[in-house]
């Protein structure tokens, strides 16, 4: 028996008109997807309109920039594992191991070229990617439990090889020019960043293997179901994520070169705040220049209220990176539900029609 | 004075008449089955009389000559009526004691601590109104089905004494054989205590068994209340089934084929399918039918690798398809639909393209890039030959109505030139306009010597399509109906009703 409801053309016609609602959207929601763009834009407006002698300084643009490359190095490696549905919270943790093993290859072992340091230090990172893989794929731990394990494990290792204490790797020169240089006034770190994500945009939205981590973040039932290689895919976007946290831990020791043991887990929450923001940028899923803007829209932010209020306003970073993650999310899942609710209308649409009730 | 009296109820849900006038007696001391085909109204009658669904205006009910208000499940938990649901609702990982005192009040000491063993006292008593006694401090996992089934029954059971009205609604679904025997002895123990029961099943085996009068619902009407000791299997089944068995034959039938099957499947099982053969030949349609829980709705998911077979080869021309391996599958040439799209298949917030393309999205790759534009081209073209209403390669998969997300599914397979496609159920939830041109697609392919297995609860399908079909009960093949021969919906359904070939 068939519930009269509507007739059977009726569902189809009301969501072409609801999929052709989608290309127009409402404005607030076209204003959502731009809002990180438009922030870092009223940033500059408000701060240098209240600091027009520092806030609008090359200098402090520069220092801002080379200051945020690391975390925004970091906010990628999150990113990577994100786009498949897995969350990566040993990325800080890797960033200070790679950083760890800088140092204690500088200071032990100063004849070892410092490019085979680094060539050495993502490997190992590799190794790392791998065993949190394993525990998540081979085990089924959930990922944000198991990469959370493998971040005090990391921890502990760090401790362990600084015996807790400063490391300065006595880096030669040539290796500090590389992360301290400029080139044609822009810091040269940023062009690293900016080739990493010009290399990971094109992996995530140009080829087959950005296409089939976002079918297995999407549905990973599904996906194993198409033929894809759920497992391969987890585990390689771990490696990749793991890779390229050690990478940030290399361009720190080229900056910086000072090992401490807060350096590394510090970072997770700013980047972990800036995918999600970025998230609700552009398409409206994770993705690279989304995590990037919303990662520099909030320094700069952060840039500025220090230099309006003074150096008494250290607190200001935690305060606005956590209500611009709690902000960022909420709009997600606002996003989330209405999906949601119309997926649900449509059910409803369809068991009205075809779905024999009275069993 | 009668255990339960309904007279004249209807139930319309938004101008379908779903239930039209029906009445149901139910005597003191008796066990009385309620029997329908899907969508004959028996399911609405029960919610209607758990208070889940309101009745229209007219119906009246009386329970031991006691006015009750349908409609309201608090006036039937007051007249001790009860119901005892297909998944039974036991929280697996608490003792019996704890389950039965779900719902009931924990006897205390002092005003706050559980006296438990009082609590363990009344789970004892309880469990024992059913049958004999058990463990009350076990948890429920430890306890087999059958089991399991007693102490949901004896959860129900109310505190009073006053005789109850248990509703069993398809209680044997899940049980083996020799547990069904173990369930009837403790439905009668509850009626020799007093109770009634009101049993709701597909398995006219346990119905002719069991109880004592049957009431047939047939499209929200009742047909027939006859004693049991009158009706037999096949006078049962008529009466469910409702048309004489008549032959409709849709496509011609084929050419008798002696070629080599080029898909054969040799003692597929799982855990309710035991040991069944199926061969499949270049062109041909095979249809799996049975009830719910004859296996039929495992038989796609084991051979596509969906889930692990207990045992069984799969093979497809020479190649053997490894079990729980769909990725193996698919490179052997096989390829699937799903019906429960949601689940299994689409993937939410991708564009309709991808979910198009997603199984090898490799062809449109040229050195490592991926061509956007071939892959729209190609999904255009898709859009145009299914007959996809969307506003674009682009769109959400959430915008498009369930009918045309199963296309977009129809497309994933179909794009990969399989030699045998899989289909589970594959119109579940889609409207009939969205079906017919599901079914002429996929008869069309058919056609081109593609080799199509397709398992599905509706009958009328399975006719219209199918070759061969395959009718399930108890998880092994009870019969084979050829086109031409003796295949039409009629039969199936009474094949798969009764458990036995018409």
């Amino acid at each position: 028996m068939r519930t009269n409801a509507p007739a059977p053309e009726a569902p189809s016609t009301r969501n072409l008109k609801s999929a052709s609602a989608s290309q127009r959207q409402p404005l607030s929601i076209t204003i959502g997807r731009y809002s990180a763009l438009i922030l870092w834009v009223g940033f500059t407006v408000l701060f240098g309109i209240l600091r027009p002698d520092t806030f609008l300084t090359s200098v402090t643009w520069r220092l801002t920039i080379s200051e945020g490359v690391v975390t925004a190095v970091v906010a990628l490696a999150f990113l990577i594992p994100l786009v498949a549905g897995v969350y990566d919270l040993s990325v800080g943790a890797t960033m200070g191991t790679g950083l760890v093993l800088m140092n204690w290859v500088g200071i032990n072992h100063p004849g070892v070229p410092l490019w085979l340091a680094a060539l050495g230090v993502l490997l190992a990172c590799a190794f790392v990617g791998l065993c949190s893989s394993i525990i998540i794929v081979r085990f089924r731990v959930d990922s944000l439990i198991a990469t959370l394990g493998v971040s005090q494990v990391l921890l502990a290792f760090q401790l362990f090889m600084s015996e807790n204490r400063q490391m300065t790797g006595a880096f030669d020169d040539g290796w500090l020019d590389l992360g301290t240089r400029q080139v044609m006034g822009v810091p040269i770190v940023a062009l690293y960043l900016l080739v990493l994500a010009l290399l990971l945009w094109f992996v995530l939205e140009h080829t087959p293997v950005g296409r089939h981590l976002r079918a297995v973040g999407s549905n990973p039932e599904a996906a194993r179901l198409a033929g894809l290689g759920v497992e391969r895919l987890i585990t390689g976007s771990l490696m990749c994520s793991a890779m390229v946290g050690g990478l940030a831990g290399i361009i720190f020791s080229m900056k910086v070169g000072t090992y401490s043991s807060s350096i590394g887990p510090g970072l997770l929450f700013p980047a972990l705040a800036a995918v999600f923001f970025g998230a609700s940028q552009f398409a409206r899923r994770p993705n690279v220049w989304g995590t990037l803007i919303a990662y520099f829209a909030l320094a700069f932010g952060v840039k500025g209220l220090q230099l309006t209020f003074g150096p008494g306003t250290f607190w200001i970073q935690p305060l606005f990176q956590g209500a611009t993650l709690l902000i960022a999310v909420a709009m997600a899942s606002r996003v989330v539900g209405q999906t949601r609710r119309s997926r649900r209308l449509q059910k409803d649409a369809e068991q009205g029609t075809a779905t024999p009730t009275g069993s | 004075m009668n255990a339960l009296d309904i007279r004249g109820l209807s139930k319309t849900f938004s101008g379908h008449v779903v239930l039209h006038g029906v009445d149901l007696t139910v005597r003191r001391g008796e066990v009385h089955a309620l029997v329908g085909q899907n969508g004959s109204g028996k399911s609405t009658l029960i919610k209607v009389l758990a208070g889940y669904h309101a009745p229209d205006a007219g119906a009246t009910a009386q329970v031991l000559g006691r006015e009750l208000t349908l409609g309201s499940a608090a006036a039937a938990d007051r007249l001790n009526i009860r119901f005892v649901h297909q998944d039974l609702g036991l929280a697996n990982d608490l003792t019996l004691t704890e389950n039965i005192m779900l719902g009931r009040r924990y006897p205390r000491r002092a005003g706050i601590a559980i006296d438990w063993p009082k609590a363990r006292r009344i789970a004892h008593e309880c469990i024992s109104r059913t049958g004999p006694a058990i463990d009350v401090n076990r948890t429920v996992a430890e306890f087999g089905i059958a089991e399991r089934t007693r102490i949901a029954i004896a959860r129900a059971l109310p505190d009073n004494d006053d005789p109850a009205l248990i509703v069993l609604d398809e209680p044997t679904a899940a049980l083996p054989a020799q547990d069904v025997e173990k369930l009837f002895d403790t439905i009668r123990g509850l009626t020799a205590a007093g109770n009634a029961v009101l049993l709701v099943s597909h398995h006219l085996d346990e119905i002719l068994g069991v109880s004592d009068t049957v009431t047939v619902l047939r499209d929200g009407a009742r047909v027939a209340t006859v004693p049991t000791a009158e009706v037999d299997k096949h006078s049962l089944t008529e009466l469910i089934i409702g048309r004489a068995l008549s032959r409709d034959v849709e496509r011609a039938p084929r050419a008798v084929d002696d070629s080599r099957p080029i898909a054969t499947i040799e003692g597929l099982s799982g855990t309710s399918l035991l040991d069944i053969d199926i061969d499949l030949r270049p062109g041909e349609i095979v249809g799996i039918a049975g009830l719910t829980g004859s296996g039929r709705e495992e038989v796609a998911a084991l051979v596509t690798g969906r889930t692990h077979r207990d045992g069984g080869t799969v093979r497809i021309g020479s190649r053997s398809v490894p079990s729980g391996d769909p990725r193996a599958a698919l490179a052997a040439g096989m390829a699937w639909i799903v019906g429960e799209r949601a689940r299994y298949a689409v993937f939410p917030a991708m564009d309709l393209r991808s979910n198009i393309t997603i199984g090898d999205v490799g062809r449109h790759q040229r050195g490592g890039r991926l061509r956007h534009h071939d892959e729209r081209a190609e999904a255009r073209d898709w859009i145009h030959e299914l007959g996809i209403v969307a506003s674009g390669t682009d769109a959400d998969i959430a915008t498009l109505s369930g009918g045309n997300q199963q296309k977009a599914l129809v497309a994933r397979a179909l794009r990969l030139k399989p030699a045998v496609l899989v289909l589970d159920d594959p119109t579940a939830g889609i409207d009939i306009g969205a079906r017919q041109q599901v079914h002429g697609i996929i008869a069309g392919r058919a056609d081109e010597s593609m080799a199509v297995l397709i398992t599905s609860t509706d009958s009328e399908e399975l006719a219209r399509l199918c070759d061969r079909v395959l009718v399930l009960a108890r998880g092994r093949v009870v019969a084979e109906l050829a086109r031409g021969v003796d295949l039409d919906a009629a039969t199936i359904d009474h094949t798969q009703v009764s458990g036995v070939p018409a």
